[in-house]
C-alpha cells in the first residue's frame, strides 16, 4: 500500500521529467499522451490505497513512511516522510481523479499550440505537487509542496507568456502566495523550537500555558491558507490568474490548488482549537471573502472571471466550516466544489473555444442553440453550484451552513452571511448561464459557430478581425493562438467526454453523503479529524430550508431580470463602480505597498547605494591603485639598489641584535 | 696546536665580507660583482672554520664545503649570463640591465 502510494506521488513527476527530457524528439500529441497516462496510474494508485485503507479498522488508518532523512540539525530530523491515511487519501483522489479528466480535457484545448508539450510537463509538474502537498507527512514536506504548487501555478498562468497580462498575473499570484509562504514558514520556525519536530501529529501538541505561542502559530497557518486559497485579504491574485489557459483555471484555480488552504486547516486543525479565536478569524474571513466575491460576481463580464469570483465564494465556504469546526463537511463541499466546478469552467471552455478565444459575455448570447450539450452540462454546474437538492451543491454546502448554528450568536452572524451568499451564488450563477445561453445567437456567436452555413474563406478572414471592439479585447484574441477558426459545434469528444462525466459527477456526485442520514465521508475522515460540533436535525432541516429557498430566488431574480427582461438591471452608479473595481483591494495595495516601495527604493538607489555602498567600493579600488603604483616605484630595476637595501637591512639587524643583548 | 686567537680570525672574515659588499655596491662591471659576491662567500666560509676549529667540530667545514659547491654553481650561472649579455653586444654595466623597473 505504501508502494502504491509513492508510485502515485512519483509518477507525474517522472511524466514532467520525461517530457522535459526527451523535448522536441517526441510529438506534441505523445507528451500530451504522457501526461495524461501518469495521472490516470496515479488515479489508479491513488484507488488502490483507498481500497486497501478502506478494509482496515479506523483507529488503524495511519501509516507514515520515510524514505530517507535528509536533514538533520541536532536532534532535529527532517526525512522525506508521507503520511497515508483517511484525509491525504481523500484528497489524492480528488487531484489524480479531477487531475486526470481535465489534463484529458487539454490535449483537445490546446491542440495546435506551439508549445503543448511545455504545457504538459507543467501540468504533471502540478499534479505531483499537488500530491507532495497532500501526502506530506510533515511540515516541511508539506511546505515544499506548497512552493511547488505555488510555482507550477505562476508557470501555467503565464504560459502564454508573449502576453503582458498574463506574465503580470503570474507574477501577482505568486507574490501574493509568498506572502502566505513566508507567514507559515514563521509559524514552522515556532514549532521547531517549541517542538523539535514538524511531523503529523507530533508537532501539533502545543501543550497547555502557550497561547501566545499557539496563537501566532495559527495566525502563521491561516495566513498562508488564505493567500493560497485567494481569501480576504489575500483575494486580488486569483481573478488575473484567469489569464492562463481554461483547464489551468479548472484544475489549479478552482479544483485543486486553491482548496489547499481548506486542506490545511483540516490536517493542523490540532493547532486551531488550541487558538480558539485564530479559528473563529478563519471563518469570518471566509465569510466576508463569500460576500464579497459574490457582489463582485454580480457585474464580471469575462465569463472566466465570474466563475473566479464564485470559487473564491465557494472556498468561503469551506473556510466557515473548517472554521466552526466542520472538517468533514468543509472536506465533502472540497470534494463536490471540484466536481462542479471544474465542469464550469470546462464547459466554458468549450465556449471559448468555439469562439476562438473570446470571453466577455457581452458578444455572447445564444450560444446553447448551437452548443446544446454544453447548454445542459454548464446548467447542472450551475445549478449543483446554487446547491439545488438533487444536485452535488445542496449536500455539501447545507451541512456547513447548519454547522454555523451551533456557534453561539457569531455563529448567527456567519449563518446570516451564508445564507445571503447563496442568494448571490443563485443570482451570479444564473446571470451568467442567461446571458450565455439562451435566446437568438448574437452575430458574433453566428459567425464563429454557423460557418458551415457560409462561404468559408471570407468570413474566416472577417471573424478573425470582427472582435476588435476595443483595444482589450483585440489583445487578447490575438494572444489565443491556438484557436482557429476550424471547429464546428463543440470540439473532440476528448473535450466533451471529461465534460460529460464531470456533469455525472455533478449530479452523484453529492449523494455519497446526505447529512443526517448516510455520512460515510464523515465516518472516513471523523479519526483524523474529529468535528467540534454536530449540528442536531433541527438545524440541519432549517439550514437546508433557508438555503434552498435563497438559492432559488437568487435564480428567480435572475430570470425576471436576465431572462424574461422583465425587470431592468438596477442601475446604481456608486455601488456599481465599487464592484467593478473589487472593492478597490488592487488601488489599495497600489498605494499602502507598491508605491511606498518604489520611493523607498528610489531614496535608497539615491541616497544610500550610490554614494556610501558604491562610493566606497569605488574609493577602496580607487585607494588599492593609488598604493600599488606607489609601491611599483621602489622597483628600479637597478640591481645595486636592491643590493644595497639588503645590506643596508642587515646592518640594521645586526645593530639591533646587538643593542638588544 | 694552538693558533691565534679566534677574534684575529673574525676580524678577518668580516674585512673581507666588507670588502665584499662594498664591491657589489659600488662597481658597475657584472664580472667584478661576481668576484665581490665570491669574497663576500670566502668571508662567511673562513668564520664558519674558524668556529669549526674553535668548538672542535667537523660540521662547520662541511657547511664552509657546501658553500663552495653553491658558489660554483653560482659562478656558471653568473659567467653564462655574462656571455650571454655579451653576444647580445650589450654594455657590460648593471646599471643599464635595469629592464625590470616598476
Amino acid at each position: 500500500m505504501i508502494v502504491a502510494a509513492w508510485i502515485c506521488l512519483v509518477a507525474p513527476l517522472a511524466a514532467a521529467l520525461l517530457i522535459t527530457l526527451l523535448g522536441t524528439r517526441i510529438s506534441r500529441l505523445a507528451a500530451a499522451y504522457i501526461s495524461t497516462t501518469s495521472v490516470l496510474g496515479a488515479f489508479a494508485a491513488a484507488v488502490f490505497v483507498f481500497a486497501k485503507l478502506w478494509s482496515e479498522a479506523p483507529s488503524a488508518r495511519s501509516h507514515p513512511s520515510t524514505a530517507w532523512e535528509w536533514l538533520t540539525a541536532g536532534s532535529f530530523h527532517v526525512g522525506l516522510r508521507i503520511l497515508v491515511d483517511p484525509l491525504s487519501v481523500f484528497m489524492m483522489l480528488i487531484v489524480t481523479g479531477v487531475g486526470f479528466l481535465i489534463v484529458a480535457y487539454s490535449i483537445g484545448y490546446m491542440e495546435g499550440d506551439e508549445e503543448e508539450r511545455r504545457y504538459f510537463a507543467y501540468m504533471a509538474l502540478f499534479v505531483f505537487s499537488m500530491l507532495l502537498l497532500v501526502q506530506a507527512g510533515n511540515l516541511v514536506i508539506l511546505l515544499a509542496g506548497w512552493g511547488l504548487v505555488g510555482l507550477s501555478s505562476y508557470l501555467l498562468i503565464g504560459f502564454w507568456h508573449d502576453r503582458p497580462a498574463a506574465v503580470s498575473a503570474a507574477k501577482k499570484a505568486f507574490i501574493m502566495n509568498a506572502v502566505g509562504d513566508a507567514t507559515m514558514a514563521l509559524a514552522f520556525f515556532l514549532l521547531i523550537q517549541h517542538r523539535q519536530t514538524l511531523n503529523f501529529p507530533d508537532a501539533f501538541a502545543v501543550g497547555p500555558g502557550h497561547s501566545w505561542l499557539v496563537n501566532l502559530v495559527a495566525l502563521g497557518l491561516l495566513g498562508g491558507a488564505v493567500a493560497k486559497s485567494a481569501q480576504l485579504p489575500l483575494q486580488t491574485w486569483l481573478p488575473d490568474a484567469m489569464e492562463g489557459p481554461t483547464p489551468v483555471s479548472a484544475l489549479i484555480h478552482a479544483a485543486t490548488m486553491v482548496t489547499a488552504g481548506v486542506y490545511l486547516i483540516v490536517r493542523t486543525h490540532a493547532v486551531f482549537e488550541q487558538a480558539p479565536h485564530v479559528q473563529e478569524l478563519a471563518a469570518g474571513l471566509g465569510a466576508g471573502t463569500l460576500l464579497m466575491a459574490g457582489l463582485i460576481a454580480l457585474v464580471q463580464t469575462d465569463i472566466k472571471r465570474v466563475i473566479a469570483y464564485s470559487t473564491m465564494s465557494q472556498i468561503g465556504y469551506m473556510f466557515v466550516g473548517a472554521g466552526v469546526g466542520a472538517y468533514a463537511n468543509a472536506e465533502f463541499h472540497l470534494l463536490t466544489h471540484a466536481f462542479f466546478k471544474a465542469l464550469l469552467f470546462l464547459a466554458a471552455g468549450l465556449v471559448i473555444h468555439a469562439l476562438a478565444g473570446e470571453q466577455d459575455i457581452r458578444k455572447m448570447g445564444g450560444v446553447g442553440r448551437l452548443m446544446p450539450v454544453t447548454r445542459i452540462t454548464f446548467l447542472i454546474g450551475s445549478l449543483a453550484l446554487v446547491g439545488v437538492p438533487p444536485f452535488a451543491g445542496f449536500f455539501s454546502k447545507d451541512p456547513i451552513i447548519a454547522a454555523t448554528m451551533t456557534r453561539g450568536w457569531y455563529g448567527y452572524i456567519l449563518f446570516a452571511a451564508a445564507l445571503i451568499g447563496t442568494f448571490l451564488t443563485g443570482l451570479y450563477a444564473f446571470r451568467l448561464f442567461l446571458i450565455v445561453f439562451p435566446g437568438e445567437p448574437s452575430p458574433f456567436v453566428r459567425e464563429h459557430l454557423m460557418r458551415g452555413s457560409h462561404a468559408a474563406g471570407m468570413e474566416g478572414a472577417h471573424a478573425r478581425e470582427a472582435p476588435g471592439s476595443h483595444d482589450h479585447e483585440v489583445h487578447e484574441h490575438s494572444g489565443e493562438g491556438p484557436f482557429s477558426n476550424e471547429h464546428s459545434g463543440e470540439g473532440p469528444f476528448s473535450m466533451t467526454a471529461p465534460v460529460l462525466v464531470l456533469a455525472v459527477l455533478s449530479v452523484v456526485g453529492g449523494w455519497i453523503q446526505w447529512g443526517p442520514f448516510w455520512d460515510p465521508v464523515s465516518k472516513w475522515l471523523d479519526p483524523v479529524a474529529p468535528p467540534l460540533a454536530v449540528p442536531t436535525d433541527t438545524q440541519e432541516a432549517l439550514a437546508s430550508f433557508f438555503a434552498v429557498l435563497l438559492g432559488l430566488a437568487g435564480i428567480g431574480v435572475a430570470w425576471l431580470i436576465y431572462g424574461t427582461r422583465r425587470w431592468r438591471v438596477p442601475r446604481l452608479a456608486f455601488s456599481q463602480r465599487v464592484l467593478e473595481h473589487k472593492f478597490y483591494f488592487d488601488e489599495a495595495y497600489y498605494f499602502a505597498f507598491y508605491r511606498p516601495a518604489v520611493f523607498l527604493a528610489k531614496g535608497l538607489g539615491r541616497w544610500i547605494e550610490g554614494p556610501i555602498i558604491g562610493g566606497s567600493v569605488r574609493e577602496l579600488a580607487n585607494a588599492v591603485r593609488e598604493a600599488g603604483l606607489d609601491t611599483s616605484r621602489l622597483q628600479t630595476g637597478l640591481v645595486r639598489t636592491y643590493a644595497l637595501a639588503i645590506a643596508a637591512s642587515l646592518a640594521v639587524i645586526t645593530i639591533v641584535f646587538v643593542a638588544v643583548r | 696546536m694552538r693558533g691565534p686567537d679566534i677574534a684575529w680570525y673574525l676580524a678577518v672574515a668580516a674585512f673581507l665580507f666588507a670588502t665584499g659588499v662594498l664591491g657589489v655596491l659600488l662597481r658597475r662591471s657584472p664580472l667584478i660583482v661576481l668576484l665581490s659576491l665570491e669574497i663576500m662567500l670566502n668571508g662567511g666560509n673562513l668564520a664558519l672554520i674558524a668556529f669549526s676549529r674553535l668548538h672542535g667540530e667537523s660540521s662547520g667545514q662541511i657547511f664552509a664545503l657546501a658553500v663552495m659547491a653553491v658558489a660554483a654553481a653560482e659562478v656558471v650561472v653568473g659567467l653564462g649570463l655574462i656571455v650571454a649579455i655579451a653576444q647580445k653586444r650589450l654594455d657590460l654595466d648593471v646599471d643599464k640591465l635595469s629592464f625590470l623597473r616598476g
